[in-house]
């Protein structure tokens, strides 16, 4: 086991990349606020519609921003990890919105209390502009999942997918079924599996029990639609520099 | 009508506008400005820093994202009820997605710094604002769906309808290549659905303009999406 994995997560909350973008003083406001979590696999952090309590900053976990239609068929519009925040509604108003927010990989997050982000976001200008910043490279992955919906192959989507979720974790395992796969991309399971078998042979994943380990992370880059590095692009410019 | 500047804001048929009060009112209008826009007009490249915000009025401007391939789908349609511009506010001074009039009309244009400024001393309107953001990334995360899984005939009615909804009268001009453009599909998919419209007697088309007979079986044709990202959209903006 990496020794890493020794320290106790809950300690760290400025491995978000936001809080540890915060200047010293609003970072000595909200670090007695901060409350550690456990973001287990699974596990909604708010309903579609629902009135958010808390916003979110994953560490290690890795959440999914999914749109819900009324037949229950579901579809990822974006991932959060530690470089973002979960409940933006909160302070751009509105107190809810329709997509759901789901744990896509266990791991830690800390939150913060709906009244103290809003708080915050109107008092403090540098928490402002750096929570109005990453919304906007959050629009940017939506709107560019929605040309990606429309034009690239699963084939291709699927490294995007993979890529954006290896940008998000510390090693380069992944751990997802072919299932929860299928349900983020919005695809059908047999479709997933066939472009992970293709992925495979090529020798650039090795795929065994909800386990994904990446051996060629240029090879993924290169089977990938423009659209994992449209975004990263993005994320890199909008966004404070401190390590991903 | 000319470039001039607006002298009574108080009819002002933009609905984030309307939203200033009263002070903030005398504030913006001396900068507001009056401006034609013509279909095909780009109002911001991808990638660009736009030097003006626009309102629309009668106007329809289309935000589209493009691939390399140089395929392209629309994001989010902004008329009367929206801004072109908001990385303005929401900092980055860019997007990726190009800014494209759609229905030729008229607009309302600030300067970006000037919006930048006057948003400084308008915290209200800049609350009009973010919720407008946030009712746009609702109707952009709802396109990413709608991609996913509608029917072109589902698509084509709910994109007729966020275009009627945003002109004067129950008539659009749209070929069957604009709307092919818009979607991200074969022009040939869209004759089909369009004819299909037609035939069932929900739209007419006329000269090159599109006509609606039936709104409410139109409704009853489109998916969900167009539903749901109204109802966001007023919930957000009361309007």
């Amino acid at each position: 086991m990496p020794a890493q994995s020794l320290l106790n997560p809950a300690a760290e909350p400025r491995k978000n990349r936001l809080l540890a973008a915060l200047p010293w003083a609003e970072w000595q406001r909200w670090q007695p606020q901060l409350e550690a979590v456990e973001l287990p696999l699974g596990q909604v952090l708010y309903e579609s519609g629902s009135t958010l309590g808390h916003v979110y900053f994953p560490t290690t976990a890795i959440v999914s921003l999914l749109y819900v239609m009324q037949n229950g068929e579901s579809a990822e519009i974006a991932v959060v990890g530690r470089e973002g925040i979960v409940g933006v509604a909160l302070f751009m108003g509105g107190e809810s919105t329709p997509s759901r927010a789901v744990v896509q990989s266990a791991g830690h997050g800390f939150r913060l209390k709906a009244k103290a982000v809003k708080l915050e976001f109107e008092t403090s200008p540098a928490v402002m502009h750096l929570l109005l910043r990453y919304t906007q490279a959050l629009i940017t992955q939506m709107a560019q999942t929605a040309v990606c919906n429309r034009h690239h192959s699963l084939d291709q989507q699927l490294c995007r997918w993979l890529l954006l979720s290896l940008d998000r974790v510390s090693d380069s395992e992944l751990r997802m079924t072919q299932e929860l796969i299928a349900n983020m991309l919005g695809v059908r399971r047999e479709g997933v599996t066939e472009a992970a078998l293709k992925l495979q042979k090529a020798g650039l994943i090795q795929y065994s029990r909800g386990r994904i380990l990446v051996l060629d992370r240029p090879g993924l880059e290169q089977r990938s639609c423009e659209c994992y590095a449209v975004v990263k692009k993005e994320y890199e410019r909008l966004l404070p520099t401190t390590a991903l | 009508m000319n470039d001039h500047n607006v002298r009574d804001a108080t009819c002002l048929p933009n609905q984030l506008l309307a939203a200033l009060h009263a002070e903030e009112r005398q504030r913006w209008t001396p900068h507001l400005k009056w401006v034609r826009l013509s279909a095909g007009q780009v109002l911001c490249e991808s990638g660009d820093t736009p030097a003006y915000v626009y309102f629309p009025t009668s106007a329809v401007v289309s935000l589209m994202s493009s691939t390399r391939d140089g395929d392209s789908a629309e994001l989010a349609v902004v008329g009367h009820d929206g801004m072109i511009g908001i990385a303005v506010f929401m900092g980055g001074n860019a997007m990726p997605s190009a800014a494209v009039v759609q229905a030729s009309g008229v607009a309302l244009r600030l300067s970006a710094p000037t919006l930048q400024s006057l948003l400084q001393r308008s915290v209200p309107m800049l609350q009009v604002l973010l919720r407008y953001a946030q009712a746009l990334t609702a109707q952009v995360a709802q396109t990413a769906l709608c991609n996913r899984y509608h029917s072109i005939d589902q698509q084509l009615s709910r994109r007729l309808l966020l275009g009627f909804d945003r002109s004067a009268d129950d008539a659009l001009s749209m070929t069957h290549e604009d709307a092919a453009r818009l979607l991200g599909v074969r022009r040939e998919g869209i004759s089909v659905a369009a004819q299909r419209l037609q035939r069932s007697g929900v739209i007419r088309y006329q000269r090159g303009r599109i006509r609606m007979l039936d709104r409410a079986r139109l409704e009853l044709r489109a998916c969900e999406c167009y539903a749901s990202v109204a109802k966001e959209q007023s919930r957000l903006l009361a309007c």
